[in-house]
C-alpha cells in the first residue's frame, strides 16, 4: 500500500503530538485506544485503527496476553501497529510484533535526549543567575520540540521503508546495543549528581545519621515487594515523626530557657 | 552562585496569589516533564511551571527572584498528575518568604511520597478501568471508546490539578502562620525530614547494579549478590557519596560528573559491567 504525501505528513505531525504527550500535555492522547483510531482515520481504515488500538490497549494494561515481546514505548508502538495492520492487512498481534523494532528505536530515541538533556541542566542554572524567565520556558518548548521531532521522523521511516526496514533496524540496534547499555546505565546514575548537588546544601555535619537512617528505611523497605508503591510514603511517616520530635523537644527548650527565671529549678 | 544564599534579601511577605496566576500555574503543570533528564529529572520542568508565581512574588527584588529560581532548578521529581500539590505548598512558603532551607527541605520531603499515590490512582486504578471499559467500545467497531476514554481521564486528571493547587496553596498559607513564632526549630526539623528522604530517595531511586560473574566451574560467582550481602544498594550510595565528595570537596561542576559517569557507563557496558 502506497501512502500519500498528506497522510505521511499527518502522521508526522500526529507523532510530534503524540510524542510529547508521553511526558505532558494531556497523557492521554498518546494510549494506543486513541493513536489506533486517529492513525486509522488518517489511513482511510477508522474501523481496522479502531480494532487494533483497543486490542493493543488491552495489551498494554495487561488485560490480555501478548504473543511474543511488546514493544518498549507504546507510542510509537500504537502508531506503527496501526500502520501495519491497514498496509499489509495483518491482525493486531501480528501488526504490534512489526513495530517492535521502531518502538525500540523510539525508546533509543528517549534515552538519547534524556542524556544530552542532563548538561543542558548547567545552561539553565545559568539564566537563573540571570534571572533569564524566557529563557527558562524556551529551554523547555525547545525540549518537547526536539522530543516531537524525533520521533515523527522514525514513524516517517517507518512508513516509507516499511516492515523492510525493520528488520534492518533490529539488526543495527542489536548491533549497537552496548551503546544503548552504556547510556541507560550512565542515564541510572546521573540522578546521583542531582542527590549530590542537594545533599552538599542539606547536609549539615550533624545530619549524617539521619541520612543513612533514610538510607537504611528504604532498603530495608526496598526487599518487600508488596510495598513498592507505598515505600516512600511510609518513609515519609518516620521522617516527620523524626522531624517533629525534634521540633517540639527544641521549641520546649527554648520555651524553658525563656522562662526559666532559677526557682524551678529546684523542682528537679 | 546565588544558591549559597540561606534567606531572601526582601523578608516582607509578598501579596497572596491571585486565583488567576494560580490557574495560569494549574495549566503549566501539564508541562512539568517537558525537559526531562537524567541528572535533575523534572526540575527545570518544574521551575518553568511556578515561574508565574516566583515573578509575582519576588517582582521587586530581581536578586531574590534569581535566588529563587536557583534552587528551584534543583533536583525534582514527583507524580506529573499530582505535582500541584507541591506547587501549592512551595509557592505558599515562597509568597511568606520562608528560609531557603526550609523551602528547600518541604519540595523534597513532599515530592517523594506522591510517586507512590499517583501511579496507585492513575496508572494502576484509573487507566485500566476507563481504558479497559472503552476499549472493548473501540474493538466493536465505536468510535465512542476512545472519545469517551479521553473524556473520563481529563476529568478526573483537570479536577485533580485545579483541586490540589488551590487546596494546598491555603494549607501551606495557614500553616506558616503557626510557624514563623519557632522559624528557626522549623527550618531544622524541615532539613531533618528532607535529608532523611533524600536517604530514602538514594535507596530507592537507585536501581544501579553489576552484571559482571567470575567464572566458577557450575556454580559461577556473581558480585552484585556478593556485593548485598554487604550491604544491598552499596553502589547507589558509594556512587552517590562519591559524587558528593567530587563536588564539595574537589570543586567540580555538575557537568564534569555526568561527563565522569558516561565514561564509566560506556566502558562499563563495553566489558560487560553493566
Amino acid at each position: 500500500m502506497q501512502f500519500s504525501a498528506i497522510q505521511i505528513i499527518l502522521v508526522a505531525v500526529w507523532a510530534f503530538i503524540v510524542a510529547i504527550d508521553q511526558f505532558d500535555l494531556l497523557e492521554s492522547l498518546y494510549q494506543p485506544i486513541v493513536t489506533g483510531a486517529v492513525i486509522g482515520a488518517i489511513l482511510g481504515d477508522l474501523q481496522t485503527g479502531l480494532i487494533v488500538g483497543g486490542t493493543y490497549q488491552l495489551m498494554t494494561i495487561g488485560n490480555m496476553p501478548v504473543g511474543g515481546a511488546q514493544p518498549p514505548n507504546a507510542v510509537i508502538g500504537g502508531i506503527m501497529a496501526t500502520v501495519f495492520a491497514i498496509s499489509s492487512n495483518l491482525d493486531t498481534t501480528a501488526a504490534v510484533g512489526l513495530a517492535v523494532p521502531f518502538a525500540l528505536i523510539g525508546q533509543y530515541m528517549v534515552t538519547l535526549l534524556f542524556t544530552v538533556m542532563s548538561p543542558i541542566m548547567s545552561t539553565a542554572d545559568k539564566m537563573a543567575d540571570k534571572a533569564d524567565t524566557k529563557g527558562i520556558v524556551r529551554l523547555n518548548y525547545l525540549a518537547m520540540a526536539a522530543l516531537g521531532l524525533l520521533f515523527a521522523v522514525v514513524c516517517v521511516a517507518g512508513l516509507i521503508g516499511g516492515s523492510a526496514l525493520g528488520e534492518t533496524l533490529s539488526k543495527m540496534s542489536e548491533d549497537y546495543a552496548w551503546i544503548m547499555n552504556g547510556l541507560s546505565a550512565a542515564g541510572g546514575m546521573m540522578r546521583f549528581v542531582g542527590f549530590a548537588i542537594l545533599l552538599r546544601i542539606m547536609l549539615s555535619n550533624d545530619l549524617w545519621g539521619i541520612y543513612f537512617a533514610g538510607f537504611t528505611l528504604a532498603t530495608i523497605i526496598g526487599y518487600i515487594p508488596d510495598l513498592a508503591g507505598s515505600a516512600l510514603i511510609l518513609i515519609a511517616f518516620v521522617g516527620i515523626a523524626i522531624a517533629l520530635n525534634d521540633f517540639q523537644t527544641r521549641v520546649a527548650i527554648k520555651q524553658n530557657a525563656g522562662s526559666a527565671t532559677g526557682g524551678d529549678e529546684d523542682g528537679i | 552562585m546565588a544558591s549559597n544564599a540561606t534567606t531572601y534579601n526582601n523578608l516582607t511577605p509578598a501579596q497572596p496569589l491571585d486565583k488567576k496566576t494560580l490557574n495560569k500555574m494549574v495549566w503549566r503543570s501539564l508541562n512539568l516533564q517537558a525537559s526531562f533528564n537524567y541528572e535533575r529529572m523534572q526540575a527545570a520542568g518544574w521551575l518553568y511551571c511556578i515561574l508565574p508565581g516566583l515573578e509575582k512574588i519576588h517582582a521587586d527584588n530581581e536578586e531574590d527572584l534569581k535566588i529563587s529560581m536557583a534552587h528551584n532548578l534543583e533536583f525534582f521529581n514527583t507524580h506529573p498528575f499530582l505535582v500541584t500539590f507541591v506547587m501549592g505548598i512551595v509557592l505558599s512558603l515562597e509568597q511568606q518568604k520562608a528560609d531557603i532551607n526550609t523551602i528547600r527541605a518541604v519540595r523534597v520531603a513532599a515530592m517523594g511520597p506522591l510517586g507512590g499515590i499517583g501511579d496507585a490512582i492513575f496508572w494502576f486504578t484509573l487507566v485500566p478501568i476507563t481504558a479497559g471499559i472503552t476499549a472493548n467500545m473501540a474493538i466493536n467497531g465505536s468510535l465512542a471508546g476512545p472519545i469517551l476514554f479521553l473524556v473520563i481521564f481529563n476529568a478526573v486528571q483537570f479536577a485533580v490539578r485545579f483541586w490540589l493547587m488551590n487546596w494546598s496553596y491555603k494549607l501551606g498559607s495557614k500553616a506558616i502562620e503557626l510557624l514563623t513564632a519557632n522559624a528557626k526549630e522549623f527550618t531544622r526539623a524541615a532539613s531533618m525530614l528532607g535529608v532523611f528522604i533524600v536517604g530514602a530517595l538514594t535507596s530507592n531511586y537507585g536501581g544501579t547494579t553489576i552484571a559482571l560473574t567470575i567464572e566458577n566451574g557450575e556454580s559461577p560467582i556473581v558480585i552484585q549478590s556478593i556485593l548485598d550481602g554487604v550491604l544491598p544498594k552499596i553502589i547507589p550510595l558509594g556512587i552517590t557519596l562519591g559524587l558528593y565528595f567530587l563536588i564539595k570537596k574537589k570543586g567540580w561542576t555538575p557537568v564534569a560528573c555526568i561527563g565522569l559517569l558516561l565514561v564509566v557507563g560506556l566502558l562499563g557496558a563495553l566489558v560487560g559491567i553493566f
